[in-house]
């Protein structure tokens, strides 16, 4: 990275024109980004940060008192906020694997040595072109107790069941819409990193007689590695802010067996218009998330 | 060198850190912090000229056609021009409390539920009325006149009302071989007959034994603890303590799971089922408000109406309460405002109900006559509504909760409805779902 | 490379196209339903649901009245050009500004990169819906509200567009660069005439990325726009289910049609996925 300084006079003078260089050109690119992220994140993220810390009359009218730590400490004072985290954590513990796994798998199947390739890639993309409304309102429809899956089972000798009026079926049935959703925008992803190693890589595997899942394990996946955390990462900050499912489905129920710590969040500052308790909550959430992405830099980081 | 360069990266980001800091405070302080003083509440004599923004739910195409009330007011008042918006239901609180405390002055008139229009006024986001409008009282049926009452004020003036009917499929309950239901306020079913009733149906081949057209919801399901003698579901000072886990609560809901649990109703239904499913004669009974009335004659179902029962030696209880109109306490238009409120509400015996195409149940008496001149009330059962209607809401109307928590007990009692819908245990959710109200409301009592 | 391709292909199995025809199927039967009820009147859409019958998937007859009614009474079409102006706007802006950052940090050296890196992805996750009330509350002061300009702003920063830009870059060996200094070539010229050129895999993920992010907003735009004729499609959508009703039908109609422009831009684009190998270009 950086060049040790040689003794050489012609040498030198270069070197240090060169670092000055590219700080100058790194600020001049770096500039836009730099005030989009000012204006659009920092600004408002302070104002969200110093929200949490006041108390006010829910509507925002009435001027707000300084609290300190107050909403913090009412939150997680309160056992169903503590049932909240406890149960989006389980959750994306569960999802972000499985759906990644899920992904790679079909991209795995899909990179090559199957006839329409791209005609199945473009069917499985199709349910991201789809907006989530009418995507969750089809599967409310699908997943109604009388509703079409149901008389399927029903036609097969099955037993009708509840989806999403159950405690123990609804967030699995989230799971199932959210993934149906989502699994082909990743596999895209990781299709492209794929093709992107050489055809050569799994000739020397071959040569060295080694079998499609040793190959898979200890060949393609280390070299997917960047790919793979971009994906990873990605998928679970989208996870972590889910809730229109969860508005449009089930609204934290039953038994707030899907109330997850983004729609509770969205519940308090926008229907119970708490805006400052649903600020400690967005603070709360995003800290929960940001460990879950470290955590994810940290496993899948190159080795030295 | 290196440090040089990385104190210099330090310094650059610690003074966009500050200069963002100070536009965010700066932004967050700017705008009026008071209403408007200079622009206060009247109803001059002579138009002033203005344009007036109207939050609402209804719009102005299809399904409700609000178009023509524009035009109507504006052929009255030609100087005042009106610019509609409309947000979608599920929505329109949190648009509104964004909107209004922006304090930027829009919208400047906006439509508001009525049983949270306490909450509204609490919160501020409501212009007090009661200098200009309460010399009106007396145009109004009382109850929804008092959903508008806060501490003592007047917040907002009522354009709709509601209450509920017993709908009925003839074909499906003569299969069963049921007789007709009573249209006779005097001699209404009670639940429990109902629920029997509703099963039989269902037995006999209707896909729904009984349905509740807004299923789960705290408007309709109201009447069922206070027929039994319970409260509306608060109390104490400011009706901030709940109080939904009575034993009239209990024995209520108890039935309301039994319902659902025997397969007399249906789970799984929402709003946008339930009527569909009765206009297509799938449903035996429906328990809905009169707007499902102007749907029925083209439906083809050989339909009756009955009263809402009540609960064996219990009293007659119906829900009410709709829309009224309210002026953000920041317009910048507050005269054309009123000028509009009172037309809507007033005028002409409520000018929004005399120009809507989609008539609406009126809240105050020269209103519904307006309204019961609607042809479906012209037919032997639609002469049963109207009297049936006439009754309720002059007689058996209770008003929901007033309190300025009312959005999170509309919520937290609805969720406990839809779990109880699903099988739950009637007195663990009731008071859990007491223990999560008193969490939510421990914010109005510091 | 041609060598390569060719003999994979002669190794291409039944069994496996079988087993991706399963899953393509699972994946596009829902939506083809969603299609399928588009063209069917609401009533009918409701009335197939239960019980289940043949009803389910063959209709009475096919009628255009959803589109039509959507389009024209409910001002749809507005929404959806609003729509398009917002996200394309989003995408050239937003391009341009990640693929500088990601240039910067890179290819370029300076001292406090990682740090930069970090600090300029981390805050653009900070959860949208988390900071959107105070944003909208400035945006308003700004005199932002109920246009467009307010609703392409928020889509421009995308710090996962910046990251796989980066990551990208970072396959690119320094030597095209070196070679091209040597020519006298200006950074930008090198970003824009030879990295870019060189990242279309990468441009595309990450101009989708901005895209499907405009194309789907749903809680920014309800909460900046009250003025019909600016909102976009997404919201307008919601409209389809007012107080007393739903629109299952309209619902669809509006949802194939909002789905139709990511569908075809995925499907021209498919070709451009994976084509472009830095491998290819070393010798």
């Amino acid at each position: 990275m950086f060049n040790v300084l040689t003794t050489s006079r012609g040498a030198a003078p270069a070197r240090r024109r060169t670092t000055r260089h590219d700080l100058v050109w790194a600020m001049l690119f770096l500039a836009p980004a730099a005030i989009a992220l000012c204006v659009l994140r920092l600004l408002p993220t302070i104002s969200a940060v110093a929200s949490s810390l006041y108390k006010s009359f829910p509507g925002g009218i009435v001027t707000p008192t300084f609290a300190g730590a107050g909403n913090y400490l009412s939150l997680f004072g309160d056992p169903q906020f503590l049932g909240t985290i406890s149960r989006t954590i389980l959750f994306n513990l569960v999802i972000n694997p499985l759906q990644i796994g899920i992904a790679l798998l079909i991209a795995a199947l899909l990179v090559r040595r199957v006839h329409f390739a791209g005609l199945w890639r473009t069917l499985i993309f199709i349910p991201i072109t789809v907006p989530v409304v009418g995507s969750c309102v089809a599967w409310g429809a699908a997943l109604n107790p009388q509703g079409p899956i149901n008389a399927l089972l029903s036609a097969v000798g099955g037993t009708p069941q509840p989806f999403f009026n159950s405690p123990s079926q609804a967030l699995a049935s989230i799971i199932v819409v959210a993934s149906w959703i989502g699994i082909g925008y990743w596999m895209l992803f990781l299709i492209s990193g794929l093709e992107a190693i050489p055809e050569e890589i799994y000739e020397a595997a071959r040569l060295d007689r080694s079998g499609p899942i040793r190959t898979f394990f200890f060949i393609t996946v280390p070299l997917l590695r960047r790919p793979l955390l971009f994906v990873l990462v990605a998928d679970t900050v989208a996870n972590f802010v889910l809730f229109v499912p969860v508005q449009l489905l089930t609204q934290g129920g039953p038994q707030h067996s899907t109330n997850l710590l983004m729609y509770d969040a969205y519940e308090t500052t926008y229907t119970f218009g708490s805006v400052n308790t649903g600020a400690a909550e967005i603070v709360v959430l995003t800290t929960i998330m940001l460990a879950f992405v470290l955590l994810q830099f940290r496993l899948l980081r190159e080795p030295k | 060198m290196k440090e040089e360069n990385m104190r210099k990266h330090l310094r650059y980001i610690a003074v966009a850190v500050s200069a963002a800091a100070a536009i965010g405070l700066a932004g967050c302080s700017t705008g009026p912090s008071s209403p408007d003083s200079g622009n206060a509440l009247s109803l001059p004599v002579k138009d002033p000229s203005a344009t007036i923004t109207v939050m609402s739910i209804d719009s102005l195409g299809d399904p409700n056609h609000d178009d023509k009330v524009v035009a109507a007011f504006e052929k009255a008042h030609p100087s005042i021009k009106v610019k509609w918006q409309t947000i979608p239901f599920n929505s329109l609180t949190s648009v509104e409390d964004t909107n209004i405390s922006n304090k930027q002055g829009t919208p400047d008139v906006y439509w508001a539920d009525q049983p949270r229009i306490s909450a509204l006024a609490a919160r501020g986001e409501a212009e007090d009325l009661t200098s200009v409008f309460s010399k009106y009282k007396s145009s109004f049926d009382a109850s929804p006149y008092e959903s508008g009452i806060y501490n003592g004020k007047l917040w907002a003036l009522p354009i709709e009302n509601s209450t509920q009917l017993l709908y009925y499929n003839k074909d499906l309950l003569k299969r069963a071989g049921i007789t007709d239901p009573s249209p006779d306020v005097d001699r209404r079913m009670t639940w429990e007959e109902l629920g029997d009733l509703a099963l039989k149906a269902k037995q006999a081949g209707a896909v729904n034994g009984l349905s509740f057209g807004q299923a789960n919801t705290y408007y309709q399901l109201e009447p069922l603890p206070v027929s039994l003698g319970g409260s509306v579901g608060a109390n104490g000072k400011g009706n901030l303590t709940p109080d939904i886990d009575s034993a009239a609560w209990i024995k209520a809901f108890q039935w309301y799971g039994k319902v659902y649990a025997s397969g007399a109703a249906a789970k799984g239904q929402t709003y946008s089922t339930t009527d569909p499913d009765f206009l297509a004669g799938k449903t035996a009974f429906e328990v809905q408000g009169p707007w499902l009335l102007p749907q029925l004659p083209s439906s083809g179902v050989n339909w009756g109406v009955a009263p809402m029962p009540k609960f064996a030696g219990g009293k007659a209880v119906t829900p009410d309460g709709s829309w009224s109109l309210a002026i953000n306490p920041f317009s910048k238009q507050k005269a054309a405002s009123a000028i509009f409120l009172k037309w809507m509400a007033i005028d002409e015996g409520s000018g929004y109900i005399k120009y809507s195409p989609v008539t609406s149940l009126a809240a105050s008496p020269t209103g519904k006559k307006i309204y019961f001149q609607n042809d479906v009330f012209a037919t032997p059962e639609g002469r049963n509504a109207e009297a049936i209607i006439e009754h309720e809401t002059a007689k058996t109307a209770v008003n929901r909760v007033g309190t300025v928590g009312y959005i999170e007990f509309e919520t937290i009692v609805g969720k406990a409805f839809s779990d109880i819908q699903n099988g739950a245990d009637v007195e663990s959710t009731l008071k859990q779902a007491s223990a999560d109200l008193t969490v939510a409301w421990a914010k109005y009592k510091s | 490379m041609t060598t390569a391709r060719a003999f994979s292909a002669t190794r291409r199995s039944v069994g496996r196209t079988v087993l991706s025809a399963i899953i393509g199927a699972l994946f596009i039967v829902p939506a083809s339903w969603i299609l399928l009820d588009s063209f069917r009147p609401n009533q009918e859409v409701l009335s197939s649901l239960t019980p289940l019958s043949w009803d389910l998937i063959i209709p009475s007859h096919l009628t255009l009245e959803n589109y039509i009614d959507l389009l024209f009474q409910q001002g749809f079409g507005q929404s959806l050009l609003n729509s398009l102006i917002v996200c394309i706007a989003s995408v050239v802006v937003g391009l341009a500004i990640s693929s500088m950052a990601a240039y910067a940090l890179a290819v370029l050296d300076f001292r406090g990169r990682g740090l930069v890196f970090a600090i300029i992805v981390i805050s653009f996750m900070v959860p949208f819906e988390a900071i959107a009330i105070p944003l909208s509350q400035l945006f308003t002061t700004w005199g932002l509200a109920n246009t467009l300009i307010g609703l392409i702003l928020p889509g421009i920063g995308n710090g996962l567009a910046v990251f796989n830009l980066r990551q990208h870059f970072l396959g690119i060996p320094s030597s095209y660069r070196e070679a091209a200094m040597l020519d006298g070539a200006s950074e930008p010229r090198i970003l824009f005439a030879l990295y870019l050129r060189m990242s279309g895999s990468a441009i595309t993920n990450s101009g989708l990325l901005i895209f499907l992010g405009q194309w789907t907003a749903f809680l920014w735009p309800l909460i900046l726009i009250s003025n019909s004729s600016e909102q976009l499609a997404p919201v307008s959508l919601a409209n389809t289910f007012g107080e007393h009703g739903a629109n299952y039908g309209e619902n669809f109609a509006g949802a194939v049609l909002l789905a139709l422009i990511p569908a075809t831009t995925i499907f021209v684009l498919q070709r451009f996925f994976g084509r472009l190998s830095i491998a290819s270009g070393e010798k």
